[in-house]
């Protein structure tokens, strides 16, 4: 077992990274929707701090990430590089990444801007990085809402590609669960 | 104040009822012993919260309450609340936007005996905006002062604010509009 990726292969730091981001999304995803049309009260309180300590904890996974495929580059897709397919699976990575930075920026923009601290694990104030103002408040959650729909669409497509060519026996979902296709 | 015991030790020299010579006597708030509390509704859920007091003249009469004037000025930005995100959001732009408006000014403009205790209509300045509000009073002697003694009274005074009234409209979908008064005045007479 490596931790290292290689040409044809996902090492072991790579799989852990997409599959506990993976995990986060889907934990903050249906949280966050459920954040956005309820009412709080005291009870439910403590479920905006998760939201924004498994946000926070997610942006420094991704960016951990984009570092770690610095230092070992990620196998190339499987399947002739100038096929449809592959270029589609290159664009929708590419797009997931953008929207795994996208999501936490924006919520964290957007709540900074509100003027109330944002904590991590409800013990650190984490520091704003938007001056408070009505308009970046409302504006940035109406982004960070419509990047989270994005974001859901995306995540079925890339679950439904991946079990798609694993039932057509190309190993794509194999490699990011094994290694090895 | 000296003119107070003048006249009452005049009334009883004289031998007349002191209450014809009732005049407002300056009363000084203890702090320590005193709350500015309120509350509002939350969900299912109340934040409380409380304001320290900067400055408070009182001028009470307790014979004839119409003769008593307030004038309290209270300090938004040291404004608590029961967790600590209510009292960012209430101090903050959106609520009380303390700081460009760091106090909470009452003077009262009418008294009026009503029951056993008092209706004291004033205004209110919240956020720059002033508007009238209207305060139900409750007149108790200290525990262990003497019947009729009123060096030392307690005040509790009850009533509510609109905050949209005021501007302070922040989090409206969330927070409660009214917010309710419950102020406990521990007085002294000033000496």
């Amino acid at each position: 077992m490596t931790l290292r990726n290689t040409p044809d292969s996902f090492g072991l730091v790579s799989r852990i990274l997409h599959w506990t981001m993976a995990l986060m999304i889907l934990i903050l995803l249906p949280l966050g929707l459920r954040l956005a049309g309820m009412q709080p009260s005291l009870s439910t309180l403590w479920l905006y701090g998760l939201h924004k300590t498994l946000g926070l904890t997610a942006l420094a996974l991704v960016l951990v990430r984009i570092i770690w495929h610095r230092i070992s580059p990620p196998p190339a897709p499987i399947g002739p590089p100038r096929a449809w397919e592959t270029r589609a699976a290159k664009a929708g990575h590419v797009a997931l990444y953008v929207l795994m930075l996208a999501m936490p920026l924006s919520g964290w923009i957007a709540s900074s801007a509100t003027g109330i601290d944002v904590m991590f694990a409800e013990r650190w104030v984490v520091p704003p990085i938007a001056p408070v103002s009505e308009t970046i408040d409302q504006v940035g959650f109406a982004i960070h809402g419509i990047l989270g729909k994005l974001l859901l669409a995306l995540v079925v497509l890339h679950m439904a590609a991946a079990v798609k060519r694993e039932m057509e026996g190309d190993g794509t979902l194999r490699r990011m669960i094994r290694g090895r296709a | 104040m000296r003119q107070a015991i003048r006249l009452t030790c005049l009334a009883l020299a004289i031998g007349l009822a002191a209450p014809a010579f009732a005049a407002p006597a300056a009363y000084v708030l203890e702090p320590e012993k005193s709350t500015v509390g309120f509350e509002t509704d939350f969900g299912p859920d109340r934040i409380t919260g409380s304001m320290p007091v900067l400055k408070a003249n009182l001028s009470l009469d307790f014979a004839s309450p119409a003769n008593s004037t307030v004038d309290v000025t209270l300090s938004a930005a040291g404004a608590q609340a029961s967790f600590p995100f209510a009292t960012q959001a209430m101090r903050g732009p959106k609520v009380l936007d303390a700081d460009a408006n760091p106090t909470i000014h009452f003077v009262s403009t009418r008294v009026r005996p009503s029951g056993d205790g008092a209706r004291v209509d004033g205004n209110i300045t919240i956020r720059g905006v002033t508007r009238p509000v209207t305060l139900d009073a409750r007149i108790y002697q200290q525990q262990g002062s003497a019947k009729g003694d009123l060096t030392h009274m307690t005040l509790r005074l009850t009533g509510s604010v609109k905050r949209s009234d005021f501007g302070a409209v922040g989090w409206s979908d969330m927070v409660g509009d009214e917010v309710r008064l419950d102020i406990l005045a521990r007085v002294q007479k000033a000496d």
